[in-house]
C-alpha cells in the first residue's frame, strides 16, 4: 500500500504549524540545535509510525525513522521552504524505508546462529522494546489512558482538543466556532493537554 | 509562572505562538528538560487522537536522535564492504606519467655539458632513469619507448614556434646546439 504523501498546495496558505515550523527550521540551520529536537518531538510518533507501515517491521521502524531524521538534519542546510517541511521530512523517510527494503531484499536471510555476539545483542534490544508483549501492552495502556482522560474532561476542554488535534482547526476557528476568545482556546487545549498529560506521566518515565 | 511557559509550548505546538516567543523559548526548552518532555506529549496525545492505531515512537526515541546528531560520522556499518582505494602507484597512466617526467629530467639534467653530448646519449640516460624506477603494471614502457619518447621531444623541440620556446623545455633544448642532429623517425612508433 502506498501511503497519501501529505498534500503540499503552493496556492495554499502556510497554516500555522507550518510556519513555526518554518521558524524551527530557521533557527536549525543557523545552527540551534535545540530547535531540530522540536522538530523531532514533534513529528517522531508520525515519522515513526509511517516507516513501520511501510516496512512491515515494527522493530526495524525506529532504526530507519532515526536514520530519516539524521539524514534530514544534515540535509537541512538545503530546505529552501518551498515545501512544508513535514513534506520534505515525508519524502526522507519514504525514500530511507524504500533503500531499508531493497537493502533487506538484497541481504542473505541471517540465522541466529550466524550472527556475531553483538548483533545478537543488538536484535535482543530493538525486540525488547518494540516489538515484545510487554511493549505491545504498554501502547495499548497508553492508548486506554488517552482515550479514558479525553472521556473525563470537562465539555469545554473536550470540543476544544478534538476540534484542534482531530479538525485540524487553528485558534481562531475554534474561537469563532466556541463563541468565545482566542485567548480561551489557547487556555482550554493547554488545560486539556495537561490533564491527559497527568495521567501519562507515570506510563511514560 | 511555569504554567504560562508551558502554555507557551502548547502553542508552539499548534503553530500559534507569535512569531517573537518562539526563539526565547526554544532556548529555555533547550535547557529545560521537563518542557521538551511537555512538548513530546502534547505531541503524543494529538497523535493519539488522530490516528489510534499503529506504533508510536518510544520515549527515548527523540533524546537518541539528538545523541546520534551530536556524535562524530560513524563508521560504515558491519557488513557494508568498502571498497579499497587503490594504491596511487598501481592507478592508470601512473607509469607513463613517470616515464615521460624521466625523459624529461633526464635531458633537463644532461643540458649542463650538453656541448659534449647528443640527444641519444640523453635519451639512454633517460632509458637507464627507467630501468632503475620500479615501475607497477604491465603498461610500463620499456627502454625503447622510453628513448623514442625522449626522441620526440628533442625533435619537437627544433619545430615548436619562437613563443612556445619561451616556457615549454622544448624551448630550452632547441636552444641546445648539442641536440640539433637529432633526427626522429616514427615508422616504428606503437
Amino acid at each position: 500500500m502506498k501511503p497519501r504523501e501529505p498534500v503540499d498546495d503552493d496556492a495554499r496558505p502556510a497554516s500555522g504549524v507550518e510556519q513555526s515550523d518554518l521558524e524551527l527550521v530557521r533557527r536549525a540551520q543557523r545552527a540551534e540545535r535545540g530547535a531540530f529536537d522540536l522538530l523531532v518531538l514533534r513529528y517522531q510518533h508520525k515519522v515513526v509510525k509511517l516507516v513501520a507501515r511501510l516496512l512491515r517491521d515494527p522493530a526495524e521502524a525506529e532504526d530507519v525513522a532515526q536514520e530519516a531524521f539524521i539524514k534530514a538534519y544534515r540535509a537541512l542546510g538545503s530546505f529552501r521552504g518551498d515545501s512544508a517541511f513535514y513534506t520534505w521530512l515525508y519524502r526522507i523517510a519514504v525514500n530511507t524505508a524504500r533503500n531499508s527494503i531493497a537493502s533487506r531484499q538484497r541481504r542473505p536471510l541471517a540465522y541466529e546462529a550466524e550472527l556475531s555476539e553483538s548483533e545478537q545483542s543488538a536484535v535482543a534490544s530493538r525486540m525488547s522494546h518494540t516489538d515484545t508483549p510487554e511493549a505491545n501492552l504498554l501502547s495499548e495502556e497508553i492508548r486506554t489512558t488517552v482515550n479514558r482522560a479525553i472521556e473525563e474532561l470537562p465539555e469545554d476542554l473536550r470540543t476544544a482538543i478534538i476540534l484542534r488535534e482531530v479538525e485540524g482547526l487553528s485558534y481562531e476557528e475554534i474561537a469563532a466556532a466556541m463563541d468565545c476568545p482566542v485567548g480561551t482556546v489557547r487556555s482550554r487545549i493547554f488545560r486539556a493537554r495537561e490533564a491527559i498529560d497527568r495521567n501519562l506521566k507515570p506510563l511514560l518515565d | 509562572m511555569t504554567d504560562q511557559i508551558r502554555e507557551q509550548v502548547s502553542a508552539l505546538l499548534d503553530g500559534e505562538l507569535p512569531q517573537g516567543e518562539i526563539g526565547l523559548l526554544v532556548r529555555r526548552m533547550e535547557r529545560d528538560p521537563e518542557l521538551r518532555r511537555a512538548f513530546g506529549s502534547y505531541s503524543l496525545i494529538g497523535e493519539l487522537l488522530r490516528a489510534p492505531g499503529g506504533h508510536t515512537a518510544r520515549p527515548s526515541f527523540a533524546s537518541r536522535v539528538s545523541e546520534a546528531i551530536a556524535a562524530p560520522e560513524q563508521q560504515p556499518a558491519a557488513g557494508v564492504a568498502k571498497v579499497p582505494e587503490r594504491a596511487f602507484w598501481k592507478r592508470p597512466g601512473f607509469a607513463t606519467a613517470i616515464a615521460a617526467s624521466a625523459a624529461l629530467a633526464a635531458i633537463v639534467l644532461v643540458r649542463p655539458d650538453a656541448q659534449h653530448r647528443n640527444a641519444i646519449v640523453a635519451s639512454q640516460t633517460a632509458a637507464e632513469a627507467l630501468g632503475a624506477l620500479p615501475l607497477a603494471g604491465a603498461t610500463s614502457p620499456t627502454p625503447a619507448q622510453s628513448q623514442r619518447l625522449a626522441s620526440y621531444l628533442v625533435a619537437h623541440s627544433q619545430f615548436s614556434s619562437a613563443l612556445g620556446r619561451h616556457n615549454v623545455w622544448s624551448g630550452l633544448l632547441a636552444d641546445d646546439p648539442g641536440l640539433t642532429r637529432v633526427s626522429f623517425d616514427m615508422s616504428d612508433a606503437p
